[in-house]
């Protein structure tokens, strides 16, 4: 098995270097207005402004600086010729921004952000410390939640249906009102003041790991409550179909005519089947672990992933950017691999693609 | 379901015995919904980091939020100028007091040194480099080694006070082997060109050293000569100033306020949304939220129990307005644009979009402006009579499917215009769909084209746009109308296309003179002549809103960016006020 | 149809009876009598509270009635966002279908003919010139290409090879998913503007790798199941295979993310038209109502009304999609 994850797990770098490269053409081909504009006043009426001749020449050194003055790529279109054929593309050489992107990326270099000059891979590393514990707390939380629902999703009754119910109520309400609701409710000195509002608190070098744990879980718990709720219908819904198809199965009959406990048959016998659909659902979650969620760390104040790559996309950042998608990209295809494997494990007459 | 339980309140008791943070009360909190990015003197791209580097760094001159006005910072006096054929010359005399945290004087070499490293190639230094480019040689006085002149070219009154308006960085940190004294700053200016950076080891040498200290992201390498300094910056959560404990300002009899600094630290929280922030508030977990939305300020304004905090408001330099891209066929003519302006309904959008809190203007112009306010000219009115009366007199008529005109080469032009705004801004998605509801009315189509902000500046530089809006900001002190309004910026801050001899020449006399009076006169001719050519019209101009905790006192609220002056800020201790 | 009056017909009687309104409702509603059109802004009225004369069920903060909203709404729904999740979810299942069922290794092509259509885009791709010497010149290579692939074929060298099908769909399920909406957007806002087929086109692009993941999973369980091995050794059609005995076992996963898809695309399109593609702003929708609670937080009525429409819409697919349930 090992040799299957290895050899898999090796064949999806040339997916994620494909990605990755359109990506990085498609961005570089649009505007770079913000990337130039932004530091320069616009509609200024008062105070002294740089002369037009004076800003083309700043704009063109920004350029420059920030080496987007290459050509894009190792060719590029050629003028379309008067009368008879010709090439449509001339070589640029390897002197071109991609070549250059790439052999940072074999050095494992992601480049430096437009915005302030920092190692992109610095960055991500900074903001996945926030993101980790809440994604994957969140993630933890929604899989044992789903567990425990399940014994509940197998029986036809009035519970389930009021359950079902509430998470498309969950579902059809956006992620913004259920985290407001949640903060307006739990973080209010008006209702309950159970949590902080915003923010991680401040970072104190001499305390220990102990109390850094309980900062951070004292902060990030309502937060990480809202992704849960967040994460839970769509999981929940899946499963359920998943297992009342499965119930009608006749192993399930000859489970229960052996007089076995509802739950037991359910999480012993047919979760195991239901659990397919359900893991294709999982590798979904995988990449969201590292991408984080724009919505809930912009409303509680957490310096994650999802508000880095929300800025750097904003600003056209375009470093920082590629470094996020690249770190998703790895997740996502590593991610289906193991959910390939997974319901290998789940159900061994499944043949791996190799 | 008993043992998750059991979990769940377990953590929540972990969660519960943790530290609550305490806070001194001498700390002024302040909310800012965005990351200061970088902190490079040189770079400042966004008003939070100028704010920041305002209080690590001293420039020559400052702002007196309630003269408003410009008074001397590191110098002892405004500076002297005199004109000498084309150039201007002017002599700043720097503070004897003024020193950096080492206890060296600030000197003119170091206001050298500054000038220079604006200018050095190599660095992030472009936009500076644009904008103080004009400073064309600095001449120390040899007999006085605090005494320089600056020479330009160019009479306009802002050219004097921008002259002034930079951080002065210390030599002996950035250049202790003062590389850079061996090369002269017109050497520097002359390096322009790119692809041909001379290598000089001494230019070469100094910007590595200068990119080594790191001072994008960590600006705590740099130790200005101002009264803060950083202590700690996590980015997007938080950055912490502490104030100096021996700090040269303090030395100076009879300290004029703009050399007080008086809160023993700031904190600026980063919270990103509006709802969080004014939870925040609520809490006390902040103490200032400036630039607060209309509504949440007026919310809490009415709320009885928000009785721990304190309202303020100041009006403005910064407007909304609509421009009319004149390059356009169908707006090329002034009755055209006139008729559309009348079709903004500018007390409803006011009350709509800024609950009231904003004010309408007649011009460019603030009302607040005194003499230099046209004061009888007429605010626009809402009025879709005399909006066809003026379409019918520009020869538009009203047919089955619109307005058709006739122009003289033949065509037939149809009048259904766009209005492009930047996405994902309320305010301007109100005033378009208003706009769009009232030409209805009248039978004239509009389509609302939100844009992506990039896209929207590229479409505004390529005049890919019809009406447009726009926000522009201005200030008290000078005026410069050159960036939008005259022909030589079309394209790049110009984005109406408009600009005759007659209104360059006008913008050009009002940069330039002197006189108070003279001026305001010129400005009086501008704005009537604004109203009749209407290549823009000012909706309104906004107010600015704060609302803050009543331990703060001598917290004024100002109209100009960020809204109120955080050095001046004192704080009763905590336990005086009774919530 | 005995049993007409059960707690689970009535449900399912109610459920149609929401949708066939809803279709009413999104085909005849510019036929009311609305005192508001969706677009009106009513500057006297901002963020007007409901059950009150003349806006019965409120207004946002621009000033929009909300009723018409909420009636030129569900005609949006149904042009963009169920029509969207339907093709989403036809599209996926097709796809997944084909590379679980297939694999990277079971579907093959004639290698001659491949090379020879190879050749003819590679023409295409690397040579330009003005349009009819371009298109003499490419149709001479194409058909000398055939002929040689034809001729090969009969001289015995035929070889066929796989096409990894299974892979190229990770990996465009890969590209897709990780690219961040906004850099899409842009790259889409600067090919065409605004339009309500260019929505459901970007809607129905970034959410079909949703279902076809789901049913790839599905097919590689169902295909391993014996009755599929003896009904490959049987030598049906795999076509007749894949609709008759692998379709019907992962129906019942499909419909039931269905109407949870229908509810994420109306979000999805919202956070489209606030980026400044996607909807012109005029549109009416729901989830449009849904984003301006933004500006007015305490507006319960702008959270409600359209919530409730998702929820019930949502549920109603539910029922509906869900009809051969036992019991």
């Amino acid at each position: 098995m090992g040799h299957f994850l290895l050899h898999r797990l090796l064949r999806t770098f040339p997916a994620v270097w494909g990605v990755v490269s359109v990506i990085f053409i498609i961005s570089r081909l649009l505007t770079q207005e913000q990337v130039l504009n932004h530091r320069f006043g616009e509609g200024e009426t008062g105070s002294h402004v740089a002369s037009p001749a004076q800003r083309q020449l700043a704009e063109l050194q920004i350029r420059q600086r920030l080496g987007l003055t290459a050509p894009l790529f190792y060719f590029s279109a050629a003028p379309p010729p008067v009368a008879g054929l010709a090439l449509r593309w001339q070589w640029n050489g390897a002197h071109n921004q991609y070549h250059n992107w790439l052999r940072q990326l074999l050095h494992a270099d992601l480049g430096v952000s437009f915005r302030d000059d920092q190692p992109v891979v610095s960055l991500l590393l900074q903001s996945l410390r926030y993101t980790l514990p809440l994604t994957i707390g969140a993630a933890l939380s929604c899989l044992a939640l789903a567990w425990l629902l399940t014994p509940r999703l197998g029986r036809k009754s009035r519970g389930r249906s009021l359950l079902l119910t509430s998470l498309y109520l969950i579902d059809a309400a956006p992620l913004f009102v259920v985290s407001l609701l949640l903060l307006l409710l739990l973080a209010n000195p008006e209702m309950v003041a159970l949590f902080p509002a915003y923010g991680l608190g401040r970072e104190d070098p001499t305390a220990t790991w102990l109390v850094h744990f309980q900062t951070m879980a004292y902060h990030l718990a309502l937060p990480m409550l809202t992704l849960t709720l967040a994460s839970l219908p769509a999981l929940v819904v899946q499963l359920d179909a998943a297992l009342n198809h499965e119930l009608r199965a006749d192993y399930v009959l000859t489970a229960r005519a052996k007089g076995l406990p509802d739950a037991l048959v359910i999480r012993r016998h047919v979760l195991r089947n239901a659990l397919i659909p359900v893991l294709a659902l999982l590798t979904e979650l995988l990449p969201s672990l590292v991408a984080g969620s724009v919505v809930v760390e912009m409303i509680f104040s957490l310096p994650g992933m999802g508000r880095l790559l929300a800025a750097a996309a904003a600003a056209h950042d375009y470093p920082v950017l590629l470094g996020g998608v690249l770190t998703v990209a790895l997740v996502r295809v590593w991610g289906q691999v193991v959910a390939d494997w997974l319901s290998f494990q789940a159900d061994p007459r499944i043949r791996l693609p190799l | 379901m008993r043992r998750f339980l059991l979990g769940i309140a377990s953590v929540l008791c972990l969660v519960a015995c943790s530290p609550s943070p305490s806070h001194q009360s001498s700390t002024i909190r302040i909310r800012w919904p965005r990351d200061p990015e970088n902190l490079d003197p040189l770079v400042a791209p966004n008003s939070h980091a100028v704010e920041i580097l305002n209080l690590l760094h001293c420039s020559l001159l400052s702002i007196d939020y309630n003269q408003k006005e410009f008074v001397p910072w590191l110098v002892e006096a405004m500076p002297v100028v005199r004109q000498r054929d084309s150039l201007t010359l002017v002599t700043y005399q720097l503070r004897s007091e003024a020193s950096w945290d080492n206890g060296l004087p600030v000197l003119a070499s170091d206001v050298v040194f500054t000038l220079k490293v604006m200018n050095c190639p190599g660095l992030p230094n472009e936009a500076s480099r644009a904008q103080y480019g004009f400073i064309q040689n600095i001449e120390p006085d040899p007999a006085d080694e605090r005494r320089f002149t600056l020479s330009f070219r160019g009479r306009a009154r802002e050219l004097v006070h921008s002259s002034g308006d930079y951080p002065i960085l210390p030599e002996h940190q950035l250049d202790p082997q003062k590389h850079l004294r061996r090369v002269s700053l017109a050497a520097l200016r002359a390096d322009t060109v790119p692809n041909k950076r001379r290598q000089q080891p001494d230019i070469t040498a100094f910007v590595q050293r200068y990119q080594r200290a790191n001072l994008n992201r960590q600006p705590e390498n740099l130790a200005g000569c101002g009264p803060y300094r950083l202590v700690d910056w996590q980015t997007d959560r938080y950055v912490a100033l502490q104030r100096k404990a021996n700090w040269w300002g303090d030395r100076v009899k009879a300290a004029p306020p703009q050399l007080q600094a008086k809160p023993a630290a700031i904190d600026y929280e980063i919270i990103a949304d509006e709802a969080t922030a004014v939870l925040a508030l609520r809490r006390g977990d902040i103490d200032i939220y400036p630039m607060m939305p209309a509504k949440d300020f007026l919310a809490l304004r009415q709320n009885k129990a928000a009785t721990q905090l304190s309202f303020y408001t100041a009006d403005s330099y910064e407007m909304i307005a609509a421009g009319f891209n004149t390059r356009q066929p169908e707006l090329q003519d002034a009755r055209t644009r006139q008729a559309l302006s009348y079709l903004f309904d500018i007390p409803g959008l006011i009350q709509a979009s800024q609950q009231g809190m904003a004010y309408p203007s007649v011009s460019l112009v603030s009302p607040a402006a005194g003499e230099s306010y046209h004061d009888s000219l007429p605010l626009l009115t809402f009025n879709t009579q005399r909006a066809q009366d003026l379409l019918r007199s520009a020869g538009w008529q009203q047919q089955a499917q619109g307005w058709t005109r006739r122009v003289a080469n033949g065509t037939l032009q149809h009048l259904k215009p766009s209005i492009s705004y930047r996405a994902g801004n309320p305010a301007y998605e109100a005033i378009a769909l208003q706009f769009r509801t009232a030409a209805a009315k009248i039978g004239i189509p509009v389509q609302p084209r939100p844009t992506e902000a990039s896209l929207f500046t590229e479409h505004l530089r390529t005049g890919n746009v019809e009406l447009y809006l726009q926000l522009l900001s201005g200030n008290p002190f000078t005026y410069n109308f050159t960036p939008i309004l005259h022909s030589q910026s079309i394209g790049w801050g110009n984005f109406t296309g408009f600009g005759t001899a007659a209104s360059d020449q006008l913008i050009e006399a009002i940069a330039t003179e002197g006189d108070p009076k003279r001026q305001a006169h010129l400005l009086r001719k501008f704005q009537y002549l604004l109203r009749q050519e209407c290549p823009l019209v000012v909706l309104y101009f906004l107010q600015y809103r704060l609302a803050a905790t009543n331990r703060l006192t001598n917290l004024h609220a100002t109209g100009i960016r960020p809204g109120y002056e955080a050095a001046a800020i004192q704080s009763l201790p905590a336990g005086t006020i009774q919530p | 149809m005995n049993h007409l009056f059960t707690a689970g017909t009535i449900y399912r009687w109610l459920a149609l009876l929401w949708l066939t309104g809803l279709l009413l409702v999104a085909l005849l509603v510019p036929l009311f009598p609305l005192p508001y059109a969706p677009d009106t802004t009513d500057l006297t009225a901002i963020t007007a509270a409901p059950f009150t004369h003349p806006h019965w069920l409120g207004t946002d903060p621009l000033g929009r009635d909300l009723l018409a909203g909420l009636l030129f709404g569900a005609r949006t729904t149904l042009l963009i966002s169920l029509p969207a999740a339907l093709l989403a979810t036809l599209l996926g299942a097709l796809v997944g279908s084909i590379a679980g069922f297939w694999g990277n290794y079971e579907l093959r092509l004639s290698l001659n003919y491949t090379l020879a259509a190879l050749g003819v885009l590679g023409f295409c791709a690397v040579v330009r010139g003005p349009s009819p010497v371009l298109f003499s010149a490419a149709s001479a290579v194409a058909t000398g290409l055939i002929l040689l692939a034809a001729l090969t074929t009969r001289f015995g060298y035929h070889r066929t090879f796989p096409v990894p099908f299974d892979k190229a769909l990770l990996g465009l399920i890969a590209l897709l998913t990780s690219t961040p909406l906004l850099i899409l957007v842009l790259a889409l806002a600067a090919l065409s503007t605004a339009s309500l087929s260019g929505l459901l086109l970007v809607l129905t692009l970034t959410y079909w790798p949703g279902a076809a993941r789901l049913v790839r999973a599905e097919v590689l369980r169902i295909r391993a199941l014996p009755y599929i091995e003896s009904s490959r050794v049987l030598g049906l059609p795999a076509l007749r295979i894949l609709w008759h005995h692998i379709r019907p076992n992962y129906w019942h996963t499909l419909r039931a993310t269905f109407p949870l898809s229908v509810a994420t695309l109306i979000g999805l399109e919202t956070t489209l038209s606030f980026l400044g593609v996607g909807l012109p702003p005029e549109t009416a929708s729901w989830g449009r109502i849904l984003a301006s609670v933004r500006l007015a937080p305490t507006a319960w009525w702008l959270i409600l009304w359209p919530t409730l429409a998702i929820l019930i819409t949502t549920l109603a697919l539910r029922q509906i999609s869900a009809h051969h349930r036992p019991g």
